[in-house]
């Protein structure tokens, strides 16, 4: 058994999922893990597959360039990937940054949660309409060590810089 | 809270709200975020000013047709008062009537609740809350206890005189979070549940049943 990272992304339209993991399933690969959304209206797909080990990437590579050509994605990748073992992903916390759009906001915050060493384990953002857009960001991290109220201070510092708003919070740990 | 709306299809070109009809001066405009004031904690109003402000409060709630629940600050007055009314929205189990609650105290709460919420003031964008399921608020004018729906309204209106908006209390990064948003048609002009790419997200899209509450 082998595992691979396989994305693709193209302008959003029917038919996509159902294309790529048919490709995978006929060769009789297993989706482990993925993501898939549209992001500013091109459908985006980040997976995780194990596929037997007689199957070839060079296969799987050309029945995906297939799809592409087929469905007129913008790109397709495949990527040879090291199986890793799975636990939890460490998130303690819930950091919701918001304010007028402009460059520089999530590069901002995430230097300031690269420099102490926090690990960003899921992250959304979004743009809303309107005259004045307003960029919201959500992103769950794993403050490891670091204490809340420490980070909390170095973001509110940089939050005034980047004239946004931060809220850093507990993640609601139970299931819903 | 929630039944707001989508409040700005409502307005008029002249910018008024389309329930306006004739000189109600009491009608304002909602600040939007990012205006700082609603960041700001707001001060503990004067009996003498609680009339005039929830007269604006209520006019200005009531020309949004279904709207629950304002507070000051997002009319930009700075004083500890907000209004609430749940009565009659079909997801209010119990409602006390037309709420003014000045200088209001969240003074008991009980339970929790995660509901889903939008904000007058930040347009287009929801969020799963965790909110009390029952409140007793003490006020100028005395003390009330409210319940599940009054309750998370009464508890995001009172959120908005300590400059906390909904975003601020999100605890986790559920599917759910901005997924209120209106798409536009694709490519063959298929409804948004029609895309089968992606499915299953995109199936609760648009669909009434996924409204979030939404409130002032």
């Amino acid at each position: 058994m082998s595992e691979f990272a396989v994305t693709a992304i193209g302008r959003d339209r029917p038919g996509i999922v159902a294309a790529v993991s048919g490709v995978l399933l006929a060769l009789g690969g297993n989706i482990e893990d993925s993501r898939m959304a549209i992001l500013r209206g091109h459908f985006a797909v980040m997976l995780i597959v194990e596929l037997p080990a007689e199957a070839s990437r060079g296969r799987l590579e050309a029945e995906l360039e297939g799809v592409r050509e087929r469905l007129g994605l913008e790109a397709v990748s495949v990527s040879e990937v090291e199986r890793l073992e799975v636990g939890g992903n460490g998130a303690s916390h819930v950091l919701t940054v918001y304010g007028a759009d402009h460059p520089g906001i999530v590069h901002g915050v995430a230097t300031v949660l690269a420099d102490r060493g926090v690990n960003v384990t899921d992250l959304e953002t979004r743009v809303t309409g309107g005259a004045e857009p307003v960029y919201v960001m959500v992103m769950e991290v794993a403050l490891g060590e670091l204490a809340a109220d420490e980070l909390s201070s170095a973001l509110r510092e940089a939050a005034e810089g980047l004239e946004v708003d931060v809220s850093l919070r507990p993640l609601e740990a139970e299931a819903l | 809270m929630s039944a707001c709306g989508p409040w700005r299809p409502r307005r008029s070109e002249a910018g008024r709200p389309a329930a306006w009809a004739g000189p109600r001066l009491s009608v304002r405009e909602i600040l939007l975020y990012p205006d700082r004031r609603l960041k700001q904690v707001a001060s503990p109003a004067q009996a003498s000013e609680f009339d005039a402000i929830a007269v604006d409060l209520i006019e200005t709630m009531r020309s949004f047709g279904h709207c629950v629940g304002i507070a000051a600050p997002q009319l930009g007055l700075m004083s500890r008062v907000v209004v609430v009314d749940v009565s009659g929205h079909p997801k209010a189990e119990t409602s006390s009537g037309l709420l003014v609650l000045a200088n209001p105290r969240i003074a008991e709460r009980d339970g929790s609740k995660v509901g889903r919420e939008g904000c007058l003031s930040l347009p287009d964008v929801t969020a799963n809350v965790r909110r009390a399921t029952r409140v007793v608020v003490e006020h100028a004018a005395g003390r009330v206890e409210c319940e599940g729906f009054e309750a998370r309204c009464v508890q995001h209106e009172l959120d908005h005189l300590d400059g906390i908006l909904f975003l601020d209390r999100v605890e986790s990064l559920t599917d759910d979070v901005f997924r209120r948003r209106s798409y536009a048609p694709g490519p063959e002009g298929q409804s948004p549940t029609e895309r089968g790419a992606s499915a299953p997200r995109s199936k609760s899209r648009g669909s009434a049943a996924s409204d979030p509450e939404r409130t002032g």
